[in-house]
């Protein structure tokens, strides 16, 4: 049954999913690309970190949106055929979901691998001066938490209804019309910042894609 | 007798507008039961309250002896389905859709189901979403017929079938029941195929059970008579007179269930005389049925 299922989710998400994986594989390769010459100047060191650093959120964008195709393609199908073939099989709900999990985990594997093998592989062929470091295992793994976080996070929301979906659409409508009414008679309460500490600020659930996303650093 | 299906007083609650109450079902094993009625009285909420795919608001349900919704499982994994619309996955092809589907059901018959791909004229490699309507409904039955199946639920299977795939449909089923002594219940509004193939038959109309009886009784149970001369009320009767018509200066139309031929004399103990006796075929009966059903007081029927 888990075959099957990794199969159906493979057919649906395979052409987003290759993208992702040759991004994944290519990302670290292309943001060490000007690092040599950045390092052949005086003050090089420091004009490639802070270069990284310019480039550290297309890694937590990726890890999201890998997250959200998984997720999505995941119970797209059954969504359009109003999961009627779903639950006239022969399984608990509950296995059907862990099954669907379980394939979209598996299929998650490969660009965190992709991502994982372009890091060692960007770090490997160029060479650092004293003073920094290479860190192309922590960003691998925090690249895989942060996308497991991502796909958790859009998988459960896909897997309910489309009311359960309205819901957390209405609360973000609800809360930018908030902040937009507050700043209309203006009122200092920062809805969406403390809302954006509250998720994304440690020990908020969505801490892991925030900071500093570093493959090389000091 | 057993029954693989049963349900006692099935209540469930759509909306404000629909409402399915008191639906007590017994669908004999072995039997190929028709579910007729018209559009929207209720048939495939019926059946997706059969399989779990909607909770009952009242009542119980029981499948092949599994308790639904709690065993539905096990129901399901001796239950062939094909949906009133088509369910399966069109970004497969038809390989793929067989090869999932067979992942689910232990008794997959793989031999029966090449032998039904080639008897359909499927091809192999063609995307679902390729498919012409009459494709899909041999693909969605030859899945349900494939997985070996005790009882097959079919909610209007041949809805929208041109006459040629109608017969190959009907034709591969009846098959399998001959071979397989399986149970089908069936729905459709399309009466004169039922009367074909049918043994059993439930009426439905506006989320009530109407009738239920085997297919002879219904079919030679139900009259148009031609009276002449009886009283305006009627005592206790033999049988059920289900409708009256008066026409000036004519013999009163009777339409009746459940008569038989010496009930004649009936008629002579209250004055009266029968002139002719009309059969009437399912359709007729199914809508002469379903008039006095809507013309009786809720709770009749």
């Amino acid at each position: 049954m888990f075959r099957a299922i990794l199969f159906t989710q493979w057919k649906w998400a395979r052409l987003p999913l290759l993208l992702g994986i040759v991004a994944a594989f290519g990302l670290p390769l292309v943001v060490v690309q000007p690092l040599p010459s950045l390092f052949a100047e005086d003050a090089g060191a420091s004009l490639a970190i802070e270069f990284m650093a310019s480039f550290g959120p297309m890694f937590p964008l990726l890890a999201t949106l890998l997250g959200l195709i998984l997720a999505v393609s995941a119970w797209a199908a059954d969504h359009a055929g109003h999961h009627v073939y779903a639950l006239s099989l022969p399984l608990p709900r509950w296995q059907l979901v862990l099954y669907r999990l379980g394939s979209g985990l598996t299929l998650l594997a490969l660009p965190l691998l992709a991502l994982w093998f372009g890091a060692l592989l960007a770090t490997s062929i160029i060479d650092l001066p004293a003073g920094v470091r290479a860190y192309p295992s922590l960003l691998g793994l925090r690249f895989a938490l942060a996308t497991l976080v991502a796909f958790a996070l859009f998988f459960s929301i896909s897997a309910g209804t489309t009311r359960t979906a309205g819901v957390v659409l209405g609360t973000i409508v609800g809360m930018l019309l908030a902040q937009w009414a507050l700043a209309l008679v203006d009122s200092d309460v920062n809805l969406l910042g403390t809302l954006f500490d509250v998720l994304f600020v440690w020990p908020g659930p969505l801490d892991i894609f925030s900071g500093r996303w570093m493959l090389i650093d000091v | 007798m057993s029954f693989a299906i049963e349900t006692r007083d099935l209540g469930y609650r759509a909306g404000k507008t629909f409402e399915l109450r008191d639906l007590n079902l017994r669908v004999p094993r072995g039997a190929i039961y028709g579910y007729l009625g018209p559009n929207g009285s209720g048939k495939t909420t019926t059946i997706r309250l059969l399989l779990g795919l909607l909770r009952p608001g009242a009542g119980a349900i029981t499948v092949l002896g599994h308790a639904i919704p709690a065993e539905v499982p096990r129901a399901l994994a001796r239950t062939g389905y094909v949906p009133e619309r088509p369910h399966l996955y069109p970004s497969l092809t038809v390989e793929e859709s067989l090869r999932y589907h067979a992942a689910f059901f232990p008794g997959w018959d793989q031999r029966w189901a090449d032998e039904l791909l080639s008897r359909f004229g499927l091809a192999r490699t063609v995307l679902l979403s390729r498919l012409s309507k009459g494709e899909t409904g041999k693909l969605l039955l030859l899945q349900a017929l494939a997985q070996s199946p005790e009882l097959l639920v079919l909610d209007e299977p041949t809805d929208g079938l041109d006459p040629v795939v109608r017969r190959e449909v009907l034709t591969a089923l009846l098959d399998y029941v001959a071979q397989r002594d399986a149970t089908v219940f069936i729905s459709s509004h399309l009466v004169h195929e039922l009367e074909r193939i049918c043994d059993w038959v439930g009426v439905m109309d506006r989320g009530r059970l109407v009738a239920e009886m085997p297919m002879q009784s219904f079919k030679n149970g139900i009259k148009r008579l031609r009276v002449r001369g009886a009283p305006a009320l009627l005592g206790d009767t033999p049988f059920v007179v289900l409708a009256r018509h008066f026409v000036e200066g004519q013999a009163e139309t009777w339409i009746v269930r459940g008569w038989q031929a010496p009930m004649t004399q009936y008629f002579e103990g209250i004055g009266a005389r029968v002139q002719e006796v009309i059969d009437l075929d399912l359709e007729e009966g199914f809508v002469e049925l379903l008039s006095t059903a809507r013309t009786a007081p809720r709770g009749e029927g």
